[in-house]
């Protein structure tokens, strides 16, 4: 038996929050954002036919510090597959990160 | 205060309450939805062995929020570490990165080449150009232009891209939008205002249009533009 029993890997409490969270309707529901924190351009947001979904880039990047969970437990070996980890044909050493 | 709260619950998750990401990223319970689901692609360098396209095109992830958009971003490969001959491509769900794409074979692109590798930070770049395509600011509702764009890593360059659906001429399915090829042009040439702008490019630096069938004909990506900004 060449199966050997892996203990599967456990979504992280942020995983489990990304999945069962449920979308802002960022046109009805006002957001008190922590403070410190930018709300979308409301600007953005006014049009008659917006959904209420575009966001500029300031708002954006305040989220690239505080959320960094990998989207699986198995992204590590699915970005290897597709992507692998940079080092293509080159004789730079793959290094485990 | 509610007695009937979930005893294993924080004291301030109160479930109707919402919770963001930066209240708690542990435990929120509202995520912000993008306008579109966008998907990511990886075009692997070719192994020199005659490999097809199509082996070397690969789907990566499919996401619809801002939340997930980090998630992958924080936990991908940088372009400044992909080997030459590797893209990255952002585009709609349900488009292909490619000009033989239904949606693709009537458009074209806006293109910057960056020639000093070493001097420009690609990945900050790529990342500004991304955020521009998922929070919507390079078109209008209506424009329904923006198919996706892409980042090339070569030998002599890095270059991103924009495709766009059409070169400004209305489409035989379009009938009925009433889009003069003036009208058409216009919107190309906003668009491609904004893009510059997310690329955070000088005036005097110039990015090109063209069509991908231009290109085609052309045996390569070199076609002559049609339009600048």
């Amino acid at each position: 038996d060449t199966n050997k029993p892996v203990e599967p890997a456990q979504p992280t409490a942020g995983m489990q929050a990304l999945k069962s969270a449920r979308f802002l309707q960022v046109r009805n529901e006002s957001v008190i954002y922590p403070e410190g924190i930018k709300s979308p351009n409301p600007a953005l947001n006014q049009g008659t036919k917006s959904k209420g979904r575009q966001y500029d880039k300031d708002f954006l990047l305040q989220f690239k510090d505080v959320f960094k969970e990998k989207p699986s437990v198995d992204w590590d070996m699915k970005v290897k597959e597709t992507v692998g980890d940079g080092s293509g044909d080159s004789a730079r050493p793959s290094t485990g990160r | 205060d509610d007695a009937s709260a979930p005893t294993s619950a924080p004291t301030t998750s109160d479930e109707s309450q919402i919770r963001t990401v930066f209240d708690d990223p542990n435990n929120f319970n509202v995520k912000h939805p993008l306008m579109n689901t966008w998907t990511l692609w990886f075009t692997k360098p070719p192994s020199g062995k005659g490999d097809n396209w199509n082996e070397l095109l690969k789907e990566v992830i499919s996401f619809d929020s801002v939340e997930e958009f980090w998630g992958i971003y924080n936990n991908i490969t940088p372009t400044s570490d992909l080997a030459l001959k590797s893209d990255y491509h952002l585009f709609k769900k349900g488009v292909r990165p490619e000009w033989e794409d239904s949606q693709n074979k009537h458009g074209g692109k806006w293109a910057f080449q960056f020639k000093e590798k070493k001097a420009v930070n690609i990945d900050a770049l790529w990342l500004h150009v991304m955020l521009a395509a998922i929070g919507e600011n390079l078109e209008d509702e209506d424009d329904n232009e923006v198919m996706g764009v892409v980042v090339n890593v070569r030998r002599g360059f890095y270059r991103i891209g924009l495709w766009t659906r059409t070169v400004g001429k209305a489409l035989p399915g379009d009938a009925g939008k009433g889009r003069t090829f003036e009208q058409g042009k216009e919107t190309l040439m906003k668009i491609g205002r904004r893009f510059k702008a997310a690329l955070q490019l000088k005036d005097n630096e110039m990015v090109e249009f063209s069509g991908h069938t231009d290109a085609a004909h052309a045996g390569s990506t070199r076609a002559k533009a049609k339009l600048t900004v």
